[in-house]
């Protein structure tokens, strides 16, 4: 089987399994908040695993709370937020887009359904827009508190100019939280936190080579945030529930590895991409999103007359592992809500077919997709048309 | 040779794949979801065909198998092509036949399609039928045979599909299934219609009328008449009786009585004290399994309800239209359902009755 879904979810990095190969050798450890040495044991392997997370992302340790993904740090940092301005008596209204990821539009449903008001930026056809837009829409409505956009796009494979969108909003209001859902960033494109200087970051360890249910939220350690649930006091009371011990020390050995990987991959991503798109293209496929601002590793393309799902299929009984960027393990066949939002029809935006490479992807592995994909398409197209319709 | 196998999620479907992969083919099962349980999931009115918990079963099955499962949604287009007309046959007091249509309209149609899309040249379905080359053959089990459900499928499924289950006992089938660990083995068999929700289909055309723009009056209850036409009863709307019946209605009196005529426009329904008996059909959209364009004078056997015997009549036929008179009148047929057309266990031709001649 060879992924090209690596935005869904990446394979276990070796150094991972090796990592946690020596921890069940050493053993003994207990809950990291126990005053015992075990506790104690547990306790510097998780904050060498935090170290080594703030470390990948150039941002002191104190400063990130564990959680059991990316879709809870956005959670946190939205809902977290909201609550706390709430109670200080400050503007808790959200300015995001419309084709976030669902973990940020569902968190922030519920900020509206508490009452605050939600805008979108706009968007163009291929998802982009401006960071003086976004400043435009803040500095004219002081009941905007939060603004959540996300570094990369996980179905288009956009890449956001955080830095200039941070300093763009400061330049009008110095009192805004930004929330940056770099999930589908880390690993893929540099970032540098400070740089960003944005004052919440969510990422996550199964886009990076880690495990599934562990990611983080990178936060000023002084951060406001109402903790989702009461509880403990672990993680100084923002996340209380025992710490995830061996998911977070393989995000740690994950995001070392991730950072230190990230330029080759880059570079030989910008050799495969090329290929990739080349090859879509000559069988008259369209590619969505924006075309030069990129993550690297994405593509998002469409055939004229042929379901997205259909082509997923095929490709994995071709022994490809791909996706149409829409959620449906239950059969729904839900219509790509990030085309949707960009305009497409519901027909054209079932034909989203989105692949995504990875640190192990080759160019035989694009070749091998490239040669699936031809006949698939065809077949796809002859015989199943008018489901497309 | 690849295979797509549709997998409801029960036992027939489950031992279907089973044979094929027994038979060293490489089978790709394919789950469709027709419709939305959704609140009545929710509100435990019991699961219905291809909610969640049978698209887990089929999956199961599919692992139990080690096969892919897909899974696809039809909602759309099982609304628009079987539950509508559904709803639209009992508002004008016509009793449907859904099976069939799902079977025309969604299993040979679009899912064969989607078969055919992923490499795969058959399509393989528990249903209890056989066909050789091409001839549609009754299930070598009497009381599963479904041949009565799939006259509409067309030459070119027939030509594409495989019934594995057509020479198999519903009971053989079952213990194929516990040889097999498939998890669906001891499951129940459904009576219902799989989109009805325990079985209370005026509830389903009630909701459903509403939204496709249908005169609810039509739905709403009425007056029981006899024979005579003197008023002996009330019903809760004409949806909720089923010519030859006999619930679905209060009247005066202990007799027995079985409805044998509907009359939409007045919301009446007529009611007698034994069932109608009918002499005759018309039937319309004909499709002809090897019949020639024209015919007098067949004779042949018809089968006019599910569960009912192929009866001793004659066909004439031009195109897609049908005559058909009966030997001996039989029970009353109902418009709206389907009429197929057997010389022994071959099917010859089935359509849909469109009218009936009353014996």
């Amino acid at each position: 089987m060879i992924g090209f879904d690596h935005n869904a979810g990446t394979p276990l990095h070796p150094a991972v399994s090796e990592a946690w190969a020596q921890l069940l050798r050493e053993a003994d450890l207990g809950n990291p908040s126990s005053i015992h040495r075990q506790g104690q044991r547990a306790r510097e392997v998780l904050e060498q695993a935090r170290r080594a997370v703030a470390h990948a992302l150039g941002v002191p340790a104190l400063g990130v709370t564990f959680t059991s993904g990316g879709t809870e740090a956005d959670a946190l940092a939205i809902e977290g937020s909201a609550a706390a301005r709430e109670r200080a008596g400050r503007p808790a209204g959200v300015l995001t887009s419309a084709i976030e990821h669902p973990a940020v539009l569902g968190a922030v449903a519920r900020v509206q359904a508490r009452g605050h008001r939600v805008v979108r930026v706009p968007l163009d056809d291929r998802g982009r827009f401006a960071p003086g837009e976004v400043a435009a829409i803040v500095a004219d409505a002081p009941d905007l508190g939060i603004v959540s956009l996300a570094a990369a796009n996980h179905e288009l494979g956009n890449r956001y100019d955080v830095a200039a969108i941070v300093a763009a909003v400061r330049s009008v209001r110095d009192d805004v939280t930004i929330h940056v859902d770099a999930v589908q960033a880390f690993g893929k494109v540099p970032v540098d936190l400070a740089a960003w200087g944005a004052d919440l970051v969510a990422v996550s360890a199964h886009k990076i080579g880690g495990p599934a249910g562990i990611g983080a939220l990178v936060h000023d350690p002084q951060a406001r945030l109402e903790p989702l649930w009461q509880g403990g006091a672990q993680e100084r009371g923002r996340r209380p529930g025992t710490e995830s011990l061996w998911l977070a020390h393989a995000f740690g050995v994950a995001a070392t590895r991730a950072e230190a990987e990230r330029e080759v991959t880059a570079a030989r991503w910008a050799e495969l991409r090329p290929r990739l798109r080349a090859g879509i293209e000559a069988l008259d496929g369209r590619i969505h999103g924006d075309l030069e601002a990129t993550t690297g590793n994405t593509l998002n393309a469409g055939f004229d007359g042929c379901d997205g799902q259909l082509l997923v299929m095929a490709l994995d009984l071709a022994g490809f592992a791909t996706s149409t960027g829409a959620a449906c393990s239950a059969g729904t066949s839900e219509p790509s809500a990030v085309l949707r939002a960009l305009g497409q029809s519901p027909a054209r935006a079932r034909q989203a077919l989105r692949l995504s490479m990875g640190r192990t992807t080759t160019a035989a592995d694009v070749d091998g997709l490239l040669a699936a994909l031809a006949p698939a398409v065809a077949r796809v197209r002859t015989h199943a048309g008018e489901l497309a319709s | 040779m690849r295979v797509v196998c549709a997998m409801s999620g029960g036992v027939d479907s489950s031992v279907a794949a089973a044979l094929m992969v027994e038979a060293g083919h490489e089978v790709v099962g394919m789950t469709m979801r027709l419709y939305d349980a959704g609140d009545d999931v929710r509100r435990g009115r019991g699961g219905t065909c291809c909610s969640p918990a049978e698209v887990d079963l089929a999956r199961a099955a599919c692992s139990r198998l080690s096969i892919p499962h897909y899974v696809v949604d039809e909602r759309e287009r099982f609304t628009a092509q079987v539950i509508d007309p559904f709803v639209r046959d009992y508002a004008a007091g016509r009793t449907p036949n859904p099976c069939t249509r799902c079977n025309q309209h969604i299993k040979f149609g679009p899912l064969l399609a989607r078969a055919r899309a992923l490499g795969a040249d058959v399509l393989v379905t528990g249903h209890y039928a056989r066909l050789d080359d091409g001839q549609l053959r009754r299930g070598a089990d009497p009381a599963k045979d479904q041949s009565y459900f799939l006259f509409a499928m067309g030459d070119d499924a027939r030509a594409s599909v495989r019934f594995p289950l057509g020479s198999w006992t519903k009971d053989d089938v079952r213990a194929r299934a516990r040889e097999l660990g498939l998890p669906a083995a001891d499951a129940p068999d459904s009576q219902e219609l799989c989109f009805v929700p325990g079985g209370d289909h005026g509830a389903v055309v009630e909701r459903r009328a509403a939204a496709l723009g249908l005169d609810v009056t039509d739905l709403a209850p009425g007056r029981v008449v006899d024979e005579a036409g003197e008023v002996i009863g009330d019903h809760d709307g004409i949806h909720r009786v089923t010519i030859g019946q006999r619930r679905g209605f209060r009247t005066r009196g202990t007799e027995r009585r079985y409805v044998l005529a509907v009359l939409p426009q007045s919301q009446t329904v007529v009611v007698g004290a034994a069932r109608g008996r009918t002499a005759g059909l018309r039937v319309g959209e004909l499709q002809r399994l090897g019949l020639p364009e024209h015919g007098e004078q067949l004779a042949a056997r018809v089968q006019v309800r599910h569960r009912g015997d192929a009866e001793p009549a004659t066909l004439q036929w031009s195109g897609d239209h049908a005559t058909v008179r009966f030997d001996t009148p039989v029970d009353a047929a109902a418009a709206g359902q389907a009429a197929v057309v057997y010389d022994g266990d071959r099917v010859l031709a089935g359509g849909w009755i469109t009218d009936v001649t009353s014996a």
